[in-house]
């Protein structure tokens, strides 16, 4: 899943930004309920990132101060924590590092999805976002269907082609992990943990805004044991 | 037509020389710009003039419907005349325009189409006007003006008038919106005649008045505009009869100007620095409060006048420039400049360096210079406040140890800058593990790209700033004696290393790792060859060289805005290095010359030149 507009604010540093790493990582009790984990880390572009917060304005957007950010991730925080269904949220940043975590536990699938849905629409100044409309989980019990939606490929046609290049440098990791063994997936790109009890799929931010299909996967459990 | 528009075209169409467009120049030009467009004209044909970004959207402008297919050369402008671009700032008004000569009348309109004749009130001269500009015409020269009054200006007269009729202040219900209630309807005239009491109903036919707009509101405005209308017909009318009946121009005001216009280069550049102290709106206070203070400082200034030359030669394009002063600040100056060059800095200079200059003043001297010049005006004046700061300033001239100050900063420094290189940082790195795909964060080695600067101070007393080194170092571990060497970690952007060389006479800060940790005691055999050494000696108080290949492919892009970026990517593919050096200050004034010398490409200056204005007009649009 990936929800690059929850961070919209950060979208400012995405497309000048070298080297970005995102882990998405969804642990999915046999219930339905489960956690979110999503960090971004943008370590390896502290100077460029420091630089960009040095500036009043960059190409004619004005650059939010770390005050300014600071205050949206909290916004964040308190709106998704009286989203139905959501509970022990966390978001940890550091801006010496700029590192971002959020975390956060919900009771299912879709409460997961609603509560993420109705923030990014109360934050964004966008009325209408008609990708927040696509389903990007699915858990009936059996098997797990991700995709993500198509939100990020209308936001990088802008990119200049160096910044292209450095998002090419980046990583992109989504880890979706259960109680029980898997079973089967459908993804050829995705890997197995050893335990069966994890799977991974590793790109590039650049290549997951240009195909939102790289992540697609359907994940088949094993049946539980009584 | 837009104003920078017939300036961008005027500016190259009318590179002229010859007649006396000159001799209407008002003289409250401060700045002037002023091109011999025969010796251009001469190197650039207009059918290659026409084919620039700027030249296209002019054609549009001002070749539009009757005139579609003509171009410039059809634009009956004299390119036998000079083309003199000006620009004057006063208290309370603004001047700028240009002048030039007319070849032929007829075409000139068909260019000129906004312009409507008006009756002149000038024998012999013809006027037009627009909704800004004003164009006069007197023989077979013109002058394109537009005076305006400054807007605080305006707003003064207009609030004396508004108050002084009986007006509450305009602004006090700017704030207050009545909440519009959206249930409220729009009420048709239709319906308030159906709802009318029979018995008054008036006609069907009778017509409702109009409803009244603000009264307030729209008559503040519409004072001011007036205001401003009536200030800037006055000023025009005030400028046009010192220049139309008195004959008094910029020519005849300042023999300067004059001289500078018997130049036969390509163009002349002139501009009244004593003029622009003068009428600084930021010296208002200070000219209030203080006249007579204000009087011996605006005498300080005058004779402050910089005079320059423009030269196209077959590869380089050369700007001369002479900076005149009155004899008092020009003691400061020559004191100040009269500084030994420190030899040392060469040595920190790479030969390989994209970038450098050196700067040798004497502070030391041009601080004792300047209180001798100064504290006597500020010692007659007569005003508690002034006293006390001249007191202050005495004592602190008895008390602080002058040596050890201007040892420590003498004034002289260097600076290189040598590119983009990697520097080491550091990362968080994510590791997985391969059984669960759990993950850890770990702290790991990076690099990053950063622009690399040099800059240095010269110092006789390097045991000061060591001894502020050393405190800092107890106060923060981020400070760190290296030996040969300080070190502040993280001090650029809280991510790289900022380095300090305490050496040689010279304290140096720099982010260049190479230079700090492996040439403490400067680059040796690497350093800046003894050529060029030597062209930085022989300079007068600055030298600077900038290798225009290797700087603009070095500069971080990032760093800069999309429109900074417009500029440096036309620059892109073009060689040649850039060298300014100056002359000996003496108490009359200092020469700058700054040289373009460019590689081969390019077949004619004047392109050249062209180009780069081009890259102007485009990021100017």
């Amino acid at each position: 899943m990936k929800i690059t507009s929850f961070i919209g604010l950060l979208i400012i540093f995405l497309s000048f930004t070298s080297c970005i790493e995102i882990i998405d990582d969804i642990s999915i009790k046999n219930d339905g309920s489960g956690t979110l984990k999503y960090t971004v880390n943008l370590s390896s572009s502290k100077i460029k990132i420091n630089s960009i917060l040095a500036l009043d304005s960059l190409e004619g957007k004005a650059v939010p101060s770390i005050e300014e950010i600071e205050e949206r991730i909290i916004s964040f925080k308190k709106k998704l924590e009286g989203k139905p269904g959501m509970s022990n949220v966390s978001l940890d940043y550091n801006f010496t590092d700029y590192i971002f975590k959020l975390q956060c536990d919900f009771t299912n699938v879709m409460a997961l999805q609603t509560a993420l849905k109705e923030v990014i629409q109360e934050e964004s100044k966008e009325k209408n976002i008609p990708e927040l409309e696509q389903t990007w989980l699915s858990w009936d019990g059996t098997k797990m269907v991700r995709s993500i939606p198509e939100i990020t490929v209308k936001k990088t046609k802008d990119f200049k082609q160096e910044d292209i290049e450095l998002m090419k440098q980046g990583n992109y990791t989504s880890i979706s992990r259960f109680e029980r063994m898997v079973d089967k997936f459908d993804n050829t790109s995705a890997t197995l943990s050893k335990n069966k009890m994890a799977v991974m799929i590793r790109t590039n931010p650049y290549a997951l805004t240009q195909n939102s299909t790289i992540l697609e996967n359907t994940i088949y459990l094993s049946p539980i044991k009584n | 037509m837009k104003l920078h528009n017939i300036i961008a075209f005027l500016f190259i169409a009318g590179l002229a020389n010859a007649q006396k467009s000159e001799d209407l120049i008002p003289k409250d030009a401060v700045t002037v710009f002023s091109i011999n467009n025969f010796n251009l004209l001469q190197k650039i044909s207009l059918d290659d003039l026409v084919k620039y970004e700027f030249m296209e959207e002019i054609q549009q402008e001002l070749f539009d419907g009757s005139t579609s297919g003509k171009t410039l050369k059809d634009s009956g402008i004299d390119f036998d005349q000079k083309l003199n671009v000006f620009y004057g700032r006063g208290e309370s008004n603004e001047v700028s325009g240009f002048t030039f000569g007319i070849k032929n009348k007829a075409d000139l309109f068909l260019v000129f189409d906004d312009f409507e004749r008006i009756e002149s009130p000038y024998p012999g001269t013809e006027f037009y006007s627009s909704y800004f500009n004003n164009l006069i015409i007197q023989g077979n020269s013109a002058l394109l003006i537009r005076v305006e009054p400054t807007m605080e200006k305006v707003d003064e007269m207009t609030d004396s008038i508004w108050y002084s009729r009986g007006n509450k202040n305009p602004w006090y219900m700017d704030d207050y919106m009545e909440p519009i209630n959206e249930n409220d309807e729009e009420v048709f005239e239709e319906e308030i005649f159906e709802e009318m009491d029979p018995e008054k109903k008036p006609d069907s036919n009778y017509e409702f008045p109009d409803a009244e707009e603000d009264p307030n509101q729209k008559n503040y405005y519409e004072l001011r505009d007036s205001v401003q209308l009536i200030m800037q017909t006055q000023l025009l009318k005030e400028l046009c009869d010192e220049l139309l009946i008195e004959k008094i121009n910029l020519i005849s005001f300042d023999s300067r100007f004059k001289e500078q216009l018997t130049h036969t280069s390509e163009g002349i550049f002139y501009l009244d620095n004593s003029r622009n102290v003068q009428k600084a709106q930021g010296l208002w206070y200070f000219q209030t409060m203080f006249p007579s203070l204000y009087n011996d400082m605006k005498e300080l200034y005058t004779g402050n006048v910089l005079l320059g030359d423009l030269l196209l030669h077959d590869n380089s394009v050369q700007f001369k420039m002479e900076a005149r002063y009155g004899e008092k600040i020009g003691s400061i100056y020559e004191k100040m400049n009269d500084a030994k060059f420190d030899n040392h800095v060469l040595k920190y200079i790479h030969q390989d360096n994209s970038a450098y200059f050196t700067y040798n003043i004497n502070l030391r001297q041009a601080y004792e210079e300047a209180y001798k010049v100064v504290m006597p005006i500020l010692t007659d004046e007569r005003n508690a406040q002034i006293s006390a700061n001249v007191l202050t300033i005495e004592l602190l001239n008895e008390f602080v140890n002058k040596d050890a100050l201007f040892g420590t900063y003498k004034g002289s420094m260097f600076g290189t800058f040598n590119g983009i290189k990697k520097i080491k940082t550091s990362k968080i790195e994510f590791t997985y593990d391969e059984v669960t795909f759990e993950y850890i964060e770990k702290e790991v080695e990076a690099e990053e790209d950063m622009p690399i600067f040099t800059i240095g101070f010269t110092t006789e007393r390097g045991d000061i700033p060591e001894k502020v080194l050393n405190h800092l170092s107890r106060l923060t571990s981020r400070f760190q004696n290296m030996g040969n060497y300080w070190i502040y970690e993280d001090a650029i952007l809280d991510a790289a290393p900022l380095y300090m060389i305490n050496k040689n006479g010279l304290f140096i800060f720099t982010n260049d790792e190479d230079l700090a940790v492996n040439h403490a005691n400067g680059f040796g055999s690497v350093a800046l060859s003894k050529k060029e050494a030597k062209k930085s000696k022989k300079s007068g108080f600055m030298y600077a060289n900038i290798d225009w290949a290797q700087a603009i492919d070095r500069f971080p892009r990032d760093f800069f805005s999309a429109q900074q970026n417009e500029i440096i990517d036309a620059m892109r593919g073009k060689t040649g290095i850039m060298e300014l050096t100056t002359s000996k200050t003496t108490k009359e004034k200092t020469n700058f010359d700054l040289v373009y010398n460019f590689g081969g490409t390019y077949d004619n200056p004047g392109k050249y030149l062209l180009d780069m204005l081009n890259s102007l007009y485009v990021i100017s649009k």
